[in-house]
């Protein structure tokens, strides 16, 4: 008995870091295969681990005392009949992680599962199955279901079935330490996600009137909804369960949260009294800020050698001052990937310091990724291809490389002024412009010619025998266009649009938003505004 | 602790009174006229005078269709035991053919005893069924069909209803189909076939009148003057109970509550809620216990989306409503970007943030259902220029952004013009 529940509480508390607060450390997720020397008793089905009191549940979740006192009042005292619940809220409000923790502190046997891991019917009906018939899934059994089933009907008839011989387990089992109960509870996570599946919404109308139909009064049906009741609302009407929201964290409820797990609480709450206001002007996610934070936490602390002093108002001063450039630039990033490692950042950033424009005093970005020349040259090519219209071709790439100048202006007159400002309007509902194969490589010559002016000179020629180095890299690269383009879709740089319906050739079109072209453009010195068209 | 122990069991018993829908039924149903009687007499002269019947409950969800007729099969199977089969078959489970005709041929198996097996072929459930149909009815037994989300099985295929209904008349047999739906027209759904070999009597379930609801209220709560109470807690439950239900400001309470939805199992609901907030050192209830059960059930999603914006987020939402006030027609993530950045010149707001963040706190709104795509067709484009739609009102932004906790006065002015 000790060897399972020391069995069961491995297995449970890799399922519970994995769930609990996402920023607290996890422990790596092994997953022990079950010992099919083990029988699983209906014991299992609760927590597993050491139960928690009120107090040491409410503390674990700042910000959440009423939810967790709601959730715990409508399940209800023990043996206590419950009509079905729904938790909402937005992702990463704690609904899950307060879910399980509050059947830790209640002690009750429940069966958890999530639609996101099920995703379908079947696989969500037979893990249900699986939870409370004690099947798992082994090397023994071919890692089977204890029942195939994929309809509602059968479900029903199995779900009856499971729940009648667990109550009867249950009812007859003289618990050792707290009392279990004579009820079951089923947890469903991730209900929103029902909606996109196939015939999604009659399960959920199914899942909504399950207690209903079951007419069982011991079991208890808990949902967890991303979304708000009122999107599952239809037009066949549906018993809606008794909703309990999870708002999102105000910002003192965010300080208590970060201020959790801090080894030195004095320092850190000292850098979230600077930070933590101009980041929840953002976003409010947890996640989110968490990742944020801890990249900035670092900074804020290099000049420190030590870091468990408590900071005093002056060195608080100067921590800020040193941290106020970092925190507008962190504000605009979603999320960092660090290519370069952390000791030798202060080389990095130097480098970046030069790319300052000192005429403009405004701070130019460089490309932070590396391309080939080639696939850099294409990427402005299907830039440009997607913003001009084909019938300028002509006049911008002629055979010079250069751009032919615009015909004398005529003053604007305000209908023109007015049609112009429709026709930008279109432009930019309708997105960049879709362009056949061919005038993406006419481009991509005529600009590859523009950037090296010895390769203009010799790709005129056809002879082969006396091949520079130059004019056999110009071959080469012609060799691998196609293969760069072919790499750029995959990229997600440009993307196959529909096909034309005459020609039957596919038309490409350009992703890449004008920043990234522009960056990409001054890497190769390539003067990319002369060759926009703009209206 | 004695105190506590009995309030726990005086709090688990109304619990269950109150998600058991046949004790909910009983009282309401003692009159003469009710559809309780209506229906018992119906049954149960078929019964006994062994022809065929059927009959359509209707009514809003939550009125206790299902719950009523459990009470009827109930009390005749007390009454004839032995000489009643019941055979449940539900809209949203058993619409198919294939599913609906097993699962009978599964029931019947199970009541008679008889073996069933899965592998048996459509064909074979349905002659199988209009066999035991003609023995039960020569050995004068009846059987009651009920047919849940009756609309869902008049919608799917009518092969169900038509075999039933045309056995019943073929082959001599006793049987009462009983359907049950909240549709208020599900005959009209029926075919032609099958909708004049079904007799149209309908009961009709309307929401309880004042009194009924107040002797409901007082049997849901009143606890019994049994021995598994202590006597002195038991008078003094129900006396509290009688002091809340006559005070006013409870009467005007369900008056508002039952405004909006007067369907019992709504009242039911509000009641469990307000019971599981019940206090348990005390042991009794009060005004509070349903002034916060009332608020809970008041919600109001959209509300709450957009209290939960944070800062940027609103910036998104008003931009996108100035341009629908601007009457531009469809827009779409660039043109609120361009929205945005004039308003971030034109009054040098300290909340301008890149493209990427922006385009993040998009994408939050549009999870959260408070935006949305405007159509569907466009999926090969970017994100970003999909055309998009706002899911709340003006009315609704303007009173979310009211009652934000940090919402910047600019937004409001910009909202307003």
């Amino acid at each position: 008995m000790s060897r399972l529940k020391k069995h069961m509480t491995r297995e449970e508390n890799s399922k519970v870091t994995r769930r609990s607060a996402r920023f607290s450390s996890s422990v790596t997720p092994d997953n022990p295969e079950p010992n099919p020397s083990h029988q699983p008793t209906v014991a299992d089905l609760t927590f597993g681990e050491e139960s928690i009191t009120l107090d040491a549940l409410l503390s674990s979740f700042p910000g959440r005392r009423s939810q967790i006192l709601d959730l715990i009042r409508l399940i209800g005292p023990l043996d206590s009949p419950a009509l079905p619940v729904m938790v909402y809220g937005d992702a990463s409000t704690g609904k899950t992680s307060v879910a399980l923790q509050v059947f830790r502190h209640l002690n009750r046997p429940f069966v958890y599962s999530s639609c996101r891991t099920c995703c379908s019917p079947r696989i969500l009906f037979e893990s249900i199955l699986n939870q409370l018939l004690l099947h798992s899934k082994c090397s023994s059994n071919g890692y089977a279901s204890a029942k195939r089933c994929d309809k509602p009907s059968d479900f029903v008839n199995l779900l009856k079935e499971a729940l009648s011989s667990v109550v009867e387990t249950l009812n007859s089992t003289k618990p050792e330490r707290k009392p279990m109960g004579k009820m079951v509870y089923l947890i469903v996570d991730h209900v929103d996600l029902i909606k996109e599946w196939d015939k999604g919404t009659m399960i959920l109308q199914f899942l909504f009137s399950l207690y209903s139909v079951l007419k069982m009064p011991q079991l208890g049906i808990i949902l967890i909804s991303g979304l708000p009741p009122d999107v599952y609302y239809s037009n066949v009407g549906y018993t809606d369960p008794l909703p309990v929201y999870f708002p999102e964290y105000s910002e003192e409820e965010l300080r208590q949260i970060f201020l959790k797990n801090q080894a030195n609480k004095k320092l850190y709450s000292a850098f979230l009294d600077v930070v933590l206001r101009p980041f929840c002007r953002v976003t409010r996610r947890v996640e989110e800020l968490s990742t944020s934070l801890t990249s900035l936490f670092r900074k804020y602390c290099e000049p420190l050698d030590d870091l468990t002093i408590s900071p005093n108002e002056d060195l608080k001063r100067r921590l800020y001052s040193n941290l106020k450039p970092h925190i507008t630039s962190c504000l605009n990033e979603i999320f960092r990937i660090s290519s370069r490692p952390l000791d030798g950042d202060s080389r990095g950033e130097r480098r970046q310091k030069a790319s300052y424009s000192s005429e403009k005093g405004e701070e130019l970005e460089m490309l932070d990724f590396h391309m080939s020349t080639s696939a850099k040259y294409l990427l402005i090519a299907a830039f440009l291809a997607s913003r001009n219209p084909a019938t300028l071709d002509a006049s911008m790439f002629d055979s010079t490389g250069g751009m032919d100048n615009r015909k004398r202006k005529r003053k604007a007159s305000e209908k023109s002024m007015e049609k112009k400002e429709m026709a930008e309007q279109e432009a930019v509902m309708k997105g960049p412009g879709s362009f056949p194969l061919e005038r993406l490589l006419a481009i991509f010559q005529c600009i590859a010619s523009v950037g090296d002016s010895s390769f203009g000179e010799e790709e005129d020629e056809e002879g082969e025998d006396e091949a520079t180095g130059y004019d056999k890299e110009s071959k080469n690269m012609m060799s691998d266009i196609l293969l760069q383009v072919s790499s750029l879709c995959d990229a997600n740089f440009i993307i196959k649009s529909g096909s034309c319906p005459l020609e039957g050739s596919i038309r490409y079109r350009s992703m890449v938003s004008e920043d990234l072209s522009l960056k990409v453009a001054r890497s190769l010195s390539f003067p990319l505004s002369k060759y926009l068209y703009r209206r | 602790m004695g105190k506590e122990n009995s309030a726990e069991k005086a709090l688990n018993l109304i619990r269950g009174r109150l998600c058991d829908p046949t004790s909910v039924f009983r009282p309401l149903s003692g009159s003469s006229d009710s559809n309780f009687s209506k229906l018992k007499f119906i049954v149960s002269t078929s019964i006994t005078e062994g022809c065929n019947n059927s009959i359509l409950l209707l009514g809003p969800r939550g009125s206790g269709k299902a719950a009523v007729l459990d009470l009827v099969v109930g009390d005749l199977m007390e009454e004839y035991p032995d000489s009643v089969t019941l055979i449940r078959l539900n809209g949203l489970l058993h619409s198919e053919d294939n599913c609906a005709f097993k699962e009978i041929a599964r029931q019947l198996c199970m009541e008679h005893h008889l073996l069933f097996s899965k592998m048996a072929s459509f064909d074979e459930n349905s002659q199988f069924i209009i066999a035991m149909l003609r023995e039960c009815g020569l050995a004068h037994k009846t059987i009651i069909f009920v047919l849940d989300e009756f609309d869902m099985f008049a919608q799917a295929s009518d092969l169900l209803l038509y075999s039933l209904l045309d056995a019943m008349q073929s082959v001599t047999s006793q049987a009462v189909v009983v359907g049950i739906s909240s549709r208020l027209d599900a005959d009209q759904l029926l075919e032609k076939r099958v909708r004049s070999r079904f007799s149209h009597r309908k009961i009709l379930f309307l929401p309880p009148s004042r009194e009924e609801i107040d002797s409901l209220l007082e049997h849901l709560l009143s606890l019994p003057a049994d021995s598994s109470f202590p006597s002195g807690y038991v008078s003094q439950f129900n006396e509290k109970i009688k002091n809340i239900t006559s005070d006013t400001r409870f009467k005007d309470m369900l008056k508002t509550f039952l405004n909006a939805n007067s369907t019992v199992n709504s009242l039911l609901k509000f009641i469990f809620r307000a019971v599981s907030s019940m206090n348990l050192e005390s042991g009794l209830l009060s005004l509070e216990n349903f002034k916060t059960a009332l608020s809970s059930m008041q919600r109001q999603p959209k509300l709450e989306a957009v209290r939960d914006c944070s800062i940027l987020e609103l910036y998104v939402l008003v931009c996108m409503r100035r341009l629908e006030v601007k009457e531009q027609s469809s827009y779409n993530f660039i043109s609120v970007m361009k929205e945005y950045k004039t308003i971030h010149d034109s009054f040098q707001t300290s909340d301008y943030y890149a493209q990427n963040v922006c385009l993040r706190a998009f994408e939050h709104l549009r999870e959260r259902e408070v935006i949305c795509y405007a159509e569907n067709r466009g999926q090969s484009q970017a994100v970003e220029y999909r055309p998009m739609k706002l899911l709340i009102s003006a009315s609704e932004l303007h009173q979310g952004m009211r009652s934000h906790a940090c919402c910047p006065a600019i937004l409001l002015k910009l909202l307003d013009h």
